[in-house]
């Protein structure tokens, strides 16, 4: 008989809340992500997951609970060691968030190098390489992103949050602006990534995407978590993930 | 087989030498960039900080130049000058100039004779004329008494005032109250500079607190990106520090120049006359004035960045 390991949390949430004014955005949540685990995060327009994503990315601060990433209390974090955090958490965007006036491959090293100054220019510019011919854009790397697609800018933005290597991966609508052939193979890419160990959270209202993959679900209904849907268990809930 | 893992020392000098280039190319070479690029917007900062910084220099100069001109001034006002009676009993001068030389609050005394009073008041503006205007000698011989402080020229003309050597019509050249009153000229001088200066420099900092704002505006999405994929803050905000500070020295080399032309002018087609008026102005005293004035603009450029980015950038 095989041992059972337990895999501790790479993200966890103790009756987290946060407020804006007398508004409560997100409202005494409690859940862990794992290393390797692709999880999508649904709920109508207004039902904190934005604001859940930037709690883990420290964006914003908890009103209540406590808020660990990757051994980091981010509840408790002061604002200078902010940094510390984010270079372990990867960030994609609906609209990419790419600076214009670098090439694909530079806007991926600039990312690299302003987390870590010890990185030669050979060096970023290597890994930043890796990281795009990872993602299906190496013969692109000298692109503006004007002169790319919304797919290949999306895979940009991938490309920039993972080539840290870090532990987790948050996504908010990444597949917003893209069509759906385009939202499947950024889909892929996600999966690959959590394959090797990276926890992923996806925000989305794609509910194609999220009945199709059959992956782990956390729903959000005004601010509370009202669902946590194990892997393999996604399809009676796909009503949820409409806005 | 165990072992240990050396690094050698050109690899570690390699890291250093990389993250100084990475440091000299993000903070220094991005904000040259973003300076030239934004120059527009930051021109307004630039004159005002320029005018402000010609103005500082300018009331620098001044109040160096008063200030040395107190220095004479408190120079003369600690001198007593004890009118002697022309029929003055030589062994009573002759005492009461030992008992001066002795007193604790004199410095010293010297015996000026009529004729030395006559040969000197020869070499004064104006006195030339009255000098010759009478065939007998007008100026009395006189004790010439330097006091240590100024405070005790009040007692010390208290006490020679009515020796029997002193002539009684005009005993001393003591005058109450005239180092203070310049005291108090100079004082409120100062105090209207002070004032001046710290007027054109509020204006100088907020303009340039609004070009730096701008400049955030400006790059909002870069910083946004910046901070979300773990930049430090001193990454983020560096650059803007340094934009500021260029905007400082190159508005304080401008108004260092044209202090030191201005001063260095004054100093040429014053010559003689300037000196009397502005003891102490020379090509050197231009040439610091000029560097001072370089410094306080580059520490006021990076200083008004820094407010700038504390009132409105988020961590």
């Amino acid at each position: 008989m095989r041992p059972i390991v337990e895999v501790r949390p790479i993200v966890e949430a103790a009756a987290v809340s946060r407020s804006y004014g007398s508004r409560l955005a997100v409202d005494d949540i409690h859940f862990a992500l794992r290393p390797g685990e692709l999880t999508f995060l649904v709920g109508p327009s207004g039902a904190g997951k934005t604001t859940l994503l930037r709690l883990i990315n420290r964006e914003v601060r908890p009103t209540a609970g406590e808020m660990w990433v990757a051994g980091i209390a981010a509840h408790l974090l002061k604002p200078s060691r902010i940094a510390e955090l984010r270079r372990r958490v990867g960030v994609v965007f609906q609209d990419y968030k790419l600076l214009p006036r670098l090439t694909a491959i530079e806007n991926v090293a600039f990312a690299l190098q302003v987390a870590d100054l010890r990185l030669s220019d050979e060096q970023a510019r290597e890994r930043s390489l890796d990281a795009l011919e990872a993602v299906g854009l190496g013969d692109r790397g000298n692109a503006f992103p004007h002169q790319l697609s919304g797919g290949q800018q999306q895979r940009v933005a991938i490309a920039r949050a993972v080539v840290a290597q870090p532990p987790v991966l948050i996504a908010d609508e990444p597949t917003g602006n893209l069509d759906q052939d385009t939202a499947w193979e950024i889909m892929d890419l996600f999966e690959d990534i959590a394959a090797w160990g990276t926890a992923v959270l996806v925000a989305t209202h794609n509910v194609e995407i999220v009945t199709r993959l059959n992956r782990r679900v956390l729903t959000l209904v005004q601010g509370r978590l009202v669902r946590d849907q194990p892997a393999g268990q996604t399809g009676r809930m796909a009503w949820l993930a409409t806005s | 087989m165990a072992g240990n893992v050396v690094t050698p020392h050109f690899l570690r000098r390699r890291v250093v030498l990389t993250v100084a280039s990475n440091l000299v190319r993000y903070l220094f070479g991005g904000a040259a960039r973003n300076w030239a690029r934004n120059v527009g917007s930051t021109g307004p900062a630039l004159v005002s900080m320029t005018v402000l910084l010609i103005m500082s220099g300018l009331v620098g100069l001044t109040g160096f130049t008063l200030h040395n001109l107190e220095e004479i001034e408190a120079g003369q006002a600690s001198l007593l000058h004890v009118y002697l009676r022309d029929d003055a009993d030589g062994s009573d001068l002759f005492a009461l100039e030992t008992r001066l030389a002795s007193d604790p609050r004199v410095d010293s005394v010297t015996y000026v004779s009529k004729e030395e009073a006559l040969a000197r008041a020869q070499r004064m503006p104006g006195l030339p004329q009255l000098a010759d205007a009478t065939e007998s000698n007008p100026f009395p011989a006189s004790l010439d008494v330097h006091v240590k402080t100024i405070d005790d020229m009040a007692a010390i003309d208290a006490l020679v005032r009515y020796e029997s050597v002193v002539d009684p019509a005009y005993p001393t050249s003591y005058d109450r109250g005239a180092y203070q009153r310049i005291q108090v000229v100079l004082f409120g001088i100062a105090v209207a500079g002070f004032a001046f200066i710290g007027m054109l420099g509020f204006v100088a900092v907020a303009v340039t607190m609004n070009s730096i704002k701008a400049a955030i505006h400006a790059r909002r999405d870069e910083i946004a990106i910046m901070q979300l994929v773990g930049a430090p803050r001193w990454m983020v905000r560096g650059p803007f520090v340094v934009e500021g500070a260029i905007t400082g020295a190159v508005a304080g080399a401008a108004a260092g120049l044209i202090t030191f032309g201005l001063a260095m002018a004054a100093v040429a087609s014053g010559s003689g006359s300037l000196m009397q008026f502005a003891p102490g102005i020379t090509a050197t005293v231009a040439a610091l004035a000029a560097a001072i004035v370089l410094l306080a603009g580059t520490g006021l450029g990076s200083g008004s960045s820094l407010l700038s980015l504390r009132r409105h950038m988020e961590s």
